[in-house]
C-alpha cells in the first residue's frame, strides 16, 4: 500500500501504489508507458510524453551518480529525531532519478557530488506500522527479494492500470 | 522553447500604469490582522494616487491561504476594504503570488474589461502554530516522492548551492555577500524587518539550516502587505502621480520536482520569463538599471544575476564579489534590502518589489535612489521555480 | 498435502528427544534439511531415523543459555547447509516445587532455559530471517504456560512468557515475510513423562475431552504444518495440542 512509503506519507492513494508493494519484496520499479514506451523513475502512470494512461513497472537496478546533496539540520514535522540528516539527489544509470537520505555503509565525510551510490529497498524495523522507502549505499551493497523479476521484464501492475481494466 | 505571446497590448493598445503605492512596514505584525494590514496598504495606495476607493473597479489579492486561519481569504480581504460588490478573486502561485496577481490585474486591463484595479499582496505567517508551519515546510516540492524523505524549502536550495559551487567554483563568500549587501540597504529601508548592517563573519558564523546554507542564507518569514493600484493608459495620466509604466511582462513554469529538472543551476522558468518580458519591453539586460530578483536564498540572488542576463551563467560569483549589484554597479539589485532583510511575506513580496522599482523610478528612493533610474525590472520566483515572473517597468 | 518444505534448512532446539527429537523427524520426512542443538553432545534417536529418511543430519551440543553460541551454532548451520529457513524452539526443562518452597536456582535455572534460551536462537535466527525476507519460527510453550498450574510457577512463568515474545516477535517480522507461532502442548506422553506416578497421568487424561495423551508426533506435524508455505498466513498464533485438556 502506498502508504507504506517514507518516514512520513502524504499521499496513501495514488495509481502507482503497487510500487510501495515492490518494495517491500525488494524490487525498485519504475514505469514505462504502454503506449509510446517512455520511461520513469519515480514512476506515473499518466504518460507525459503522450498523454496515455496505461503503464507496466519495470523493474531498475538502482546504480546511481549524486547529482547534489544538503544536509538537513533545522528538520520538518516528523522528522526532528532524525535531524540533522543528510539527503542525496541522484541520477539513476537506467535514467531519471530519486532523492533519499544515505544509509549505513556511506561514511557522511565522504559524501560529494558525483560518487556512485547504490539505491537499496529498505523496511523499517521500528516502526508500528510497515514502513518501506529507499536509501542511498555504497554501490554493491546486496540486499535480498522475494520471487524474481528477469531483467527489463515488465509488470502489469497488481492493481488495475486503467477502470477499464478495473471492470474486466 | 514553448511558445509565448509577445504582443505588448491588447484591448485598448494603451500601456497598463502604476498610479498608486501603498506598503506596510514587514515584520512580526502582532498589531494586526492580514484585512487589517491589507487596509492600512490599500489606503494609503489611494491617498497616493489621489483616488477615492469609487475609483477602483476590481481588485486581485494574493495571499498564500494555507498560512492564515481565515479561509477564503480573497473574500474576507475584499470585504474588510469594503470593496463589496466588486469583482475580486484570490491569486495564488507561492512566492510569486504578488507578481501573479499584478499580472491578472494587467491581463484584466489590457482586455479592457477594467480600467483601474487595485492589487493587493498581504500575508501573515504567524498565526500558525509552529507545528503547522513545519509540517507546511516540509511539503515545498514533490509531496509523493521528495516530502517523505524530510525535504525542507531551503533544503532545496542548499541542492541548488551545492550543485552552483560544484559547476561554477561559487564560493560560500559570494552567497554571505548577497546577505550583506542586502542587510546594508535593509539598514536604509524603514519598511524593512531587519534595520541592522552584517558582516561576513556573522553570517558565516550563523547555524547551520541546510547546508551549505546557513541561517543568514536564508530570507524570514514575515507578515506585511503591499498595494499597487493599476490604471489603463489614459486613465492613468493626470493622477496625483506620475504613472511607472508596465513595458514588459513574462511568465512561464516548470517542474516542481528536482528530480525533473535537468540542471540545478539555473531556474528556467526565470529565463523564459524574463526573455518574454525583455521582449515585450523591446529592451535587454543591459537596458535595466534597478532590479528586484527574488533572494528568498543567498544563492537565488546569485542565479537571478545569470538567469536574468546580467552576467553569464556561472559569473554571478564574481558579480556579487566585484560589488557590480550595488547602487553605481552594472545594476543596483534588491537595494530595498531585498527578501533577506525586509523579510518575505510570501503573497506580498511581488508586489513589494514592484513598489520599490516604482518608486526608483519616481526618484522617491533617497539614499538608496539608483541615480536617474529610468528602466527596472522585478523578478518573483514561486517555490523552487515551478513559477517565475519578470516584469519590467519603465518611467517614460 | 504436499508441505512443500523439500530442500528447506531446519534448527531444532532440544531435537535430542522428546517432543524436539520428533519435530526435527518430521521435518526431516517433509524434506528438511536437519541440525539439532542440545545439551547431548549425540542425538542417537532422531539422527537414526533421518539418516534413514536420506536426509541431511547435524548435532550440534550447546547450551542454550548460552548466547554466544548460539550465534556459533546458527554460523554453522548456514556454512554447512548454505541457508537457514526454520527454527523451532523445544529445549526446555522443569523443575517443579510450590511456590513458598521453590529455590531461587529452580526458578532461575527454569527461566534461563525455557525463556532466556527461546530468545537466543529466535533472535540470533531472525537476524537472518529479516536479512532474507523469509523464514519460520515456531516456539515450544504449554498450556501450563496458559493457566496457573500447582507446582509449576516457574515452568508457567517461562512458558507465558515464550508465548509473550513470540507475539512480539510475530509482530515486529511479519513485514519482513517471518511467520513467528506457538503450539502449546498439553501432558505428552514421552521417556520422561512415562515415569510419572499413575494417578497423574490418569487426572491429565480426565482432564482431557478426548480421553488420551498427546504423542510427540501430534506435536510435530502441527510444526511441521506451520513452518510450511501453507500455513503462510498464520502468525502471532498459540494452538493448542491436548485433546481438549484446557478449554
Amino acid at each position: 500500500m502506498f502508504r507504506w512509503f517514507g518516514f512520513v506519507n502524504y499521499t496513501p492513494y495514488t495509481r502507482v501504489a503497487d510500487f510501495a508493494s515492490w518494495l517491500k519484496d525488494g524490487w525498485l520499479m519504475g514505469s514505462r508507458c504502454r503506449g509510446c514506451g517512455a520511461t520513469s523513475f519515480p514512476p506515473r502512470a499518466d504518460c507525459a510524453e503522450c498523454m496515455g494512461r496505461t503503464f507496466d513497472f519495470v523493474a531498475i537496478s538502482g546504480r546511481a551518480v549524486l547529482h547534489s546533496f544538503t544536509e538537513i539540520v533545522a528538520s520538518p514535522s516528523g522528522f526532528h529525531a532524525q535531524a540533522p540528516y543528510t539527503l542525496g539527489l541522484v541520477d539513476l544509470e537506467e535514467g531519471g532519478r530519486a532523492l533519499a537520505g544515505f544509509g549505513d555503509t556511506v561514511e557522511p565525510a565522504t559524501i560529494a557530488i558525483g560518487m556512485p551510490l547504490q539505491l537499496v529497498p529498505s523496511i523499517l524495523e521500528d516502526s508500528e506500522e510497515i514502513k518501506v522507502l529507499y536509501r542511498l549505499e555504497r554501490p554493491g551493497t546486496e540486499w535480498s527479494r522475494v520471487g524474481s523479476i528477469a531483467a527489463g521484464e515488465r509488470v502489469a501492475p497488481r492493481l488495475a492500470a486503467t477502470p477499464e481494466e478495473a471492470r474486466r | 522553447m514553448a511558445s509565448t505571446s509577445s504582443r505588448p497590448r491588447a484591448g485598448s493598445g494603451e500601456r497598463v500604469g502604476i498610479v498608486g503605492l501603498g506598503h506596510t512596514v514587514f515584520g512580526r505584525r502582532t498589531d494586526a490582522t492580514v484585512q487589517e494590514l491589507a487596509f492600512e496598504a490599500f489606503a494609503a495606495a489611494l491617498a497616493d494616487a489621489g483616488l477615492a476607493r469609487d475609483a477602483i473597479e476590481a481588485s486581485v489579492i494574493a495571499a498564500v491561504p494555507e498560512y492564515h486561519t481565515q479561509r477564503s481569504i480573497a473574500g474576507a480581504v475584499n470585504d474588510y476594504l469594503g470593496l463589496t460588490p466588486r469583482p475580486t478573486l484570490l491569486v495564488e502561485a507561492a512566492c510569486a503570488s504578488g507578481s501573479a496577481a499584478m499580472r491578472q490585474a494587467w491581463l484584466a486591463i489590457q482586455a479592457g474589461v477594467h480600467e483601474v484595479v487595485a492589487v493587493i499582496g498581504c500575508q501573515k505567517m504567524t498565526e500558525l502554530p509552529t507545528e503547522q508551519i513545519l509540517s507546511l515546510m516540509g511539503r515545498a516540492g514533490d509531496v509523493q516522492w521528495e516530502s517523505s524523505f524530510g525535504t525542507t524549502f531551503p533544503g532545496y536550495y542548499a541542492l541548488f548551492a551545492h550543485r552552483h559551487m560544484h559547476e561554477h567554483g561559487t564560493k560560500r563568500e559570494h552567497m554571505l555577500d548577497v546577505a550583506v549587501k542586502n542587510h546594508h540597504y535593509g539598514a536604509l529601508n524603514p519598511l524593512a524587518m531587519f534595520r541592522k548592517e552584517i558582516t561576513r563573519e556573522k553570517a558565516a558564523a550563523s547555524e547551520v539550516v541546510a547546508s551549505p546554507l546557513q541561517v543568514f542564507d536564508c530570507c524570514a518569514n514575515a507578515d506585511g502587505a503591499v498595494c499597487v493600484i493599476l490604471a489603463a493608459g489614459s486613465r492613468a495620466r493626470g493622477l496625483r502621480q506620475a504613472p511607472v509604466w508596465i513595458a514588459g511582462m513574462g511568465t512561464a513554469s516548470d517542474s516542481i520536482s528536482v528530480l525533473r529538472r535537468p540542471s540545478l543551476t539555473g531556474l528556467p522558468s526565470a529565463e523564459r520569463a524574463a526573455a518574454e518580458a525583455y521582449a515585450m519591453a523591446g529592451v535587454g539586460p543591459r537596458d535595466i538599471q534597478v532590479a528586484e530578483v527574488h533572494d528568498c536564498f543567498t544563492i537565488a540572488e546569485i542565479m537571478a544575476y545569470e538567469d536574468l542576463g546580467f552576467c553569464a551563467r556561472g559569473e554571478g560569483g564574481p558579480f556579487i564579489a566585484e560589488r557590480r549589484s550595488y547602487v553605481g554597479g552594472t545594476v543596483a539589485v534588491n537595494v530595498d534590502g531585498g527578501l533577506k532583510a525586509k523579510g518575505h511575506p510570501i503573497a506580498a513580496t511581488g508586489v513589494s518589489m514592484t513598489y520599490e522599482i516604482a518608486r526608483q523610478l519616481r526618484g522617491e528612493c533617497g539614499e538608496r535612489q539608483v541615480p536617474g533610474a529610468g528602466l527596472g525590472l522585478t523578478h518573483n520566483v514561486g517555490g523552487i521555480g515551478q513559477y517565475t515572473y519578470v516584469q519590467v517597468l519603465a518611467r517614460e | 498435502m504436499d508441505l512443500g518444505l523439500t530442500g528447506k534448512v531446519a534448527l531444532v532446539t532440544g531435537g535430542a528427544a522428546g517432543i524436539g527429537a520428533a519435530i526435527a523427524v518430521a521435518l526431516a520426512r517433509e524434506g528438511c534439511a536437519v541440525a539439532i542443538v542440545d545439551r547431548a553432545a549425540e542425538a542417537p534417536a532422531p539422527v537414526e531415523a533421518i539418516r534413514a529418511l536420506g536426509r541431511p543430519v547435524a548435532v550440534h551440543a550447546a547450551d542454550v543459555r548460552d548466547h554466544a553460541a548460539a550465534a556459533r551454532v546458527v554460523d554453522a548451520v548456514v556454512a554447512t547447509s548454505g541457508r537457514l529457513d526454520i527454527l523451532v524452539c523445544s529445549a526446555g526443562i522443569t523443575a517443579d516445587a510450590t511456590l513458598t518452597r521453590m529455590s531461587e536456582d529452580e526458578w532461575d535455572r527454569v527461566l534461563a532455559v525455557n525463556l532466556k534460551g527461546c530468545f537466543n536462537y529466535v533472535q540470533t535466527a531472525a537476524r537472518r530471517f529479516v536479512a532474507q525476507k523469509g523464514g519460520k519460527i515456531v516456539n515450544i510453550a504449554s498450556i501450563n504456560g496458559l493457566r496457573g498450574k500447582l507446582g509449576q510457577a516457574n515452568y508457567a512463568a517461562s512458558k507465558g512468557g515464550v508465548v509473550a515474545m513470540s507475539k512480539s516477535a510475530a509482530r515486529e517480522l511479519g513485514r519482513f515475510n517471518v511467520n513467528v507461532n506457538v503450539v502449546a502442548p498439553g501432558m505428552v506422553l514421552t521417556e520422561m513423562t512415562r515415569t510419572l506416578p499413575a494417578e497423574v497421568l490418569a487426572r491429565a487424561i480426565d482432564e482431557t475431552v478426548l480421553g488420551r495423551l498427546a504423542t510427540v508426533e501430534d506435536c510435530a506435524d502441527l510444526v511441521a504444518f506451520l513452518c510450511s508455505d501453507r500455513a503462510r498466513h498464520i502468525t502471532g498464533e498459540v494452538i493448542q495440542v491436548d485433546g481438549g485438556q484446557y478449554i
